[in-house]
């Protein structure tokens, strides 16, 4: 397992914390631009998603990871199709856990 | 000197043949001699008269003396014993008594000794006279004194004269109007004196009072003026009451006589008077008291539940009714029941709590069916009842409790009600189930424990799901485990013994009662850490909880060692199959709506054989039994899936696979199904039990139910175990698989977003069940000890460094991979398949 580049897995709310730094996410696209992606974090924020999009169709849900810009943009240099049918609630769970009490299981 | 009487002579009077001395001049002796005082004369002085009683040796008959002889008896020439001959007398019939008056005698001998033995005819007696009308009534009245009997005849002195105790009326009657028929009956001396002092006729009627002491309501001693009955006697010759009471010479008498003879009337008698309509206040009956055999009642009543209103439909029409439960002083129980009209009448005026005066109602066996208290009857109202509120009376109490232990109803039969008081330990949510009627029903089970130290399970069904359910739910949630009190819950037997709800249930949510406060009490002391036995065995089959355990819990608790198989659900992974015999050959034969399913022999020319159907038949089943090695993170096993099962892991029949496998001979295709199956994830449910093979005990398991992983809901699930887990930590609560506590607002967790965080695992939780949360506390319980790990602190707790986590711990390094060691592992052991990138 390549663990060079390890990504932090974030939520819209946890983004801020990590500005600079290479994250991962999934989020639910509501629509497109050329070289971007507009999407809903599983916690029901905005993030904006700039980068080479993968070749259309765009699945309902998508993760990204990149480097996070600001606190809700992700310069994405890996794009993944999730399919259609996942569930937010529980990626957002992970993604509170990852980041809280369970950190020390994360790289 | 010896004296002869004549004999036989007394008879001859009574009969009239002798009447005079003209007949003949007998010689009697003085058997009795008394003297009498005559009042109502006025214009002689008071007269001496002396009567006595003149016997022949075998007979006796009353005699008066001429006044003009009195001297002789002043001057004791005649006395007791005296033998006299009558020379002048007359023999006079006085009312059927004949008495004989003497004018004229010779004294033979003054003092002797009683001649013979003579009897009276009819009663023997000393009666106390009051002044005589005249001397002849009073005298032929005296005639018949009797005593005890008298008593008798005077108060039962019907027609028969024969004492008859509920007829004290009667009686009465036959004192009162004087035995009208002046028949020959012996008077009493009531009657008598009366007589005497009135001034009537003999036998006229007296006021009763002193006959009433005799009667029946012996439990009636007060004073004859207080007496209820003088009302009652207020029928008959109504100005009794006023004259002047039966002097205390009576009232001497009948005393010590009714102590002696006192029939036992019942306390009804004076409601059943033929006559005066007794509006006294009316008595209260205990309920414990009622019966059909008892005509008018009343009861005074706190209403303890009133039940809804029902209509119902039976082979007489539609009808209407409604019932309500009440409790009296005592304590004593009975359901009313009130049907269509009565219904209109007192719905509506029946309040739970109120107090009642209920009247005329219908006492009847009770229904069982329906009826849970403890009383062998019930009430039924009609137009004719009466209901009167009254003020509250606080010697009723509001409710009355039965509180049994949870250890006796163990012992008690099925379908019987009790109450119960406990602390609950723990409640789970709702769910519907479908009866066999095909209608859903709310079904919500809690554990209730006691100082008996057991612990039952209580169903709620229905409308108590919601209301109260919801209330417990939320106490229990809080961390509160809340008394409760239950009345009237049904015994059933449904693994093990375990109480239901039924429509006259009801629920005391934290009650003031001195047992709650007992139980509580006791709960905080040792309760909270005892151990408990269920009485209520928690089993699989239908309405089993799912119970998640891994697969290394298998063997630490010796799953499946106890009497009965432990069903348990898993998360695992198909790690190997056994390739070789997947299936076997099996009958078709349906018997009932299962085929047979029992091996056949091959009969060599094509047909099968079956030995249980002992039949023949040309197509066999082929029927999946799988050998599969399971392996979560814990631990390995294997199992054996049987035919509903082996599909659904295979994903074709059984047939066809052996087919794939025999016939076409296709070994690739066969394997690739193989690979195929291999290594996915599956929810198994699993039966574990102990068997013995040829001395050697082994713990097998089957394959009962394999659900393709759903990794939401797992992940779910999996969130709330984190949760428990957390929460465990916080709370720091005993090691018990039931309780499960969420104390989210006393999460300490240095998570920013601990509120939202919380909130939407509550939903998880809420939507995942209780079930599941059972499971994990015991997770939870083995991990608490663990990882604390609190935004950047971090110690490890086996060893107390900081350097690492008690998942890295260099204590725990040494051993091998995957090998789940009870209650040493760390925090990092949660299973988290899912969390995490692959």
């Amino acid at each position: 397992m390549d663990t060079s580049s390890p990504s932090v897995f974030v939520n819209g709310a946890l983004m801020r914390r990590y500005i600079g730094q290479k994250v991962r996410t999934v989020i639910q696209v509501v629509g497109s631009d050329i070289g971007s992606v507009v999407g809903k974090s599983t916690d029901d924020l905005q993030i904006v998603v700039r980068g080479s999009s993968p070749t259309p169709p765009l699945t309902t849900y998508l993760e990204v990871i990149g480097i996070a810009e600001s606190d809700n943009a992700i310069r994405a240099e890996t794009w993944t199709n999730f399919g259609n049918s996942f569930d937010p609630h529980n990626y957002n769970e992970l993604c509170k856990l990852a980041n809280g009490e369970f950190k020390h299981l994360f790289i | 000197m010896a004296v002869s009487l004549t004999e036989g002579v007394i008879m001859k009077m009574l009969n009239g043949e002798v009447t005079s001395e003209t007949d003949m001049m007998p010689v009697l002796q003085v058997t009795e001699l008394k003297l009498i005082q005559s009042k109502l004369h006025q214009n002689q002085e008071s007269s001496n008269r002396y009567k006595f009683l003149l016997s022949d040796g075998t007979d006796l008959a009353a005699g008066m003396l001429n006044t003009s002889l009195n001297s002789l008896v002043n001057q004791g020439t005649i006395q007791l014993g005296s033998v006299i001959r009558l020379t002048h007398y007359i023999c006079n019939l006085i009312q059927t008594r004949r008495i004989v008056v003497i004018m004229q005698l010779e004294v033979i001998v003054e003092k002797c000794n009683i001649i013979g033995n003579p009897k009276e005819p009819g009663h023997s007696s000393i009666s106390l006279q009051r002044g005589g009308v005249n001397t002849q009534s009073n005298g032929g009245s005296e005639q018949q004194q009797a005593r005890r009997s008298d008593v008798n005849g005077g108060r039962y002195g019907v027609s028969a004269n024969s004492p008859q105790p509920q007829v004290v009326h009667n009686s009465s009657d036959a004192g009162r109007y004087g035995v009208s028929a002046n028949s020959p009956q012996p008077q009493v001396s009531h009657n008598n004196s009366d007589a005497g002092r009135y001034g009537v006729s003999a036998n006229s009627p007296q006021p009763q009072v002193s006959q009433r002491y005799g009667t029946g309501s012996g439990s009636r001693e007060t004073s004859p003026s207080t007496r209820p009955y003088a009302s009652s006697n207020a029928g008959y010759g109504g100005s009794r009451q006023e004259q002047p009471r039966a002097p205390t010479a009576t009232t001497a008498y009948s005393r010590p006589v009714q102590s002696a003879y006192q029939p036992q009337q019942p306390p009804m008698y004076v409601n059943r008077g033929p006559v005066a309509r007794n509006e006294a206040p009316p008595r209260i009956n205990p309920i414990a008291a009622l019966n059909p055999y008892q005509g008018r009642w009343t009861i005074k009543v706190r209403v303890t539940s009133k039940a809804e209103l029902r209509r119902f439909n039976n082979p007489r029409g539609e009808g209407k009714l409604f019932s309500f439960d009440l409790l009296d002083a005592d304590g004593g129980e009975i359901r009313v029941t009130c049907f269509n009209d009565a219904v209109d009448q007192f719905f509506d005026k029946i309040v739970v709590g109120n107090v009642y005066l209920i009247s005329r109602g219908n006492l009847k066996p009770a229904q069982k069916n329906f009826n849970h208290l403890p009383n062998d009857y019930e009430i039924h109202l009609d137009s004719a009842s009466t209901i009167q509120s009254c003020e509250d009376d606080g010697t009723i109490p509001r409710y009355h409790f039965h509180f049994r232990n949870i250890s006796d109803i163990e012992n008690m039969e099925n379908n019987s009600t009790t109450d119960l008081i406990g602390i609950v330990s723990s409640i789970s949510p709702t769910v519907a189930i479908m009866r066999k009627n095909l209608t859903e029903v709310q079904k919500r089970s809690l554990q209730l424990k006691d100082m008996s130290g057991r612990s039952v399970e209580v169903t709620m069904w229905g409308n108590f799901c919601n209301a109260e359910g919801q209330k417990l739910q939320n106490l229990c949630d809080s961390g509160v485990f809340p008394v409760l009190a239950l009345k009237a819950g049904r015994i059933g037997e449904f693994n093990g013994k375990q109480v239901s709800t039924i429509g006259a249930s009801q629920f005391f949510i934290e009650p003031d009662f001195p047992e709650a406060r007992e139980l509580r009490q006791w709960y905080e002391r040792e309760g909270r850490n005892a151990h408990f036995t269920s009485i209520s065995r928690e089993f699989s089959g239908v309405g089993r909880q799912e119970v998640r355990k891994v697969i290394a819990q298998i063997k630490d608790e010796k799953l499946g060692t106890s009497e009965k198989p432990d069903w348990i659900t898993v998360c695992a992974t198909i790690s190997f199959m056994k390739v070789e015999n997947f299936c076997y050959t099996a009958c078709p034969i349906m018997n009932g709506d299962r085929p047979c399913s029992k091996k056949v022999t091959n009969n060599g020319d094509g047909t099968w054989r079956c030995e249980k159907c002992d039949k023949c038949v040309d197509e066999c089943d082929y029927r999946y039994i799988l050998q599969i090695q399971l392996q979560d993170h814990t631990d390995l096993t294997w199992a054996t899936a049987f035919q509903e099962a082996g599909e659904e892991i295979m994903g074709m029949s059984a047939k066809d696979l052996y087919y794939v496998k025999y016939e076409n001979q296709d070994e690739e295709k066969f394997e690739d199904i193989i690979r195929s199956v291999a290594f996915t994830k599956y929810i198994f449910k699993l039966k574990i039990k102990e068997e013995t093979y040829s001395d050697e005990q082994r713990v097998k398991a089957t394959v009962v139910k394999a659900e393709k992983l759903n990794y939401s809901s797992n992940t779910r699930f999996m969130l709330e175990a984190i949760d428990k887990l957390k929460i465990g930590d916080a709370n720091s609560l005993p090691i018990k698989a039931e309780s499960s506590n969420y104390r989210s607002d006393a999460f300490n967790s240095g998570v920013g977003t601990s509120g939202t965080r919380d909130t939407a695992s509550v939903d998880a939780r809420r939507e995942f069940g209780l079930p599941a949360a059972n499971q994990v506390g015991q997770y939870g319980n083995q991990y608490s000890s663990d990882a604390r790990s609190l935004g950047g602190f971090t110690s490890c707790n086996l060893c107390r460094s900081n350097s690492h986590v008690s998942a890295n711990c260099p204590t725990l390094m040494s051993e091998p991979q995957g090998q789940y060691m009870g209650g040493t592992n760390a925090g990092g052991g949660m299973p988290r398949q899912h969390v995490g990138s692959y």
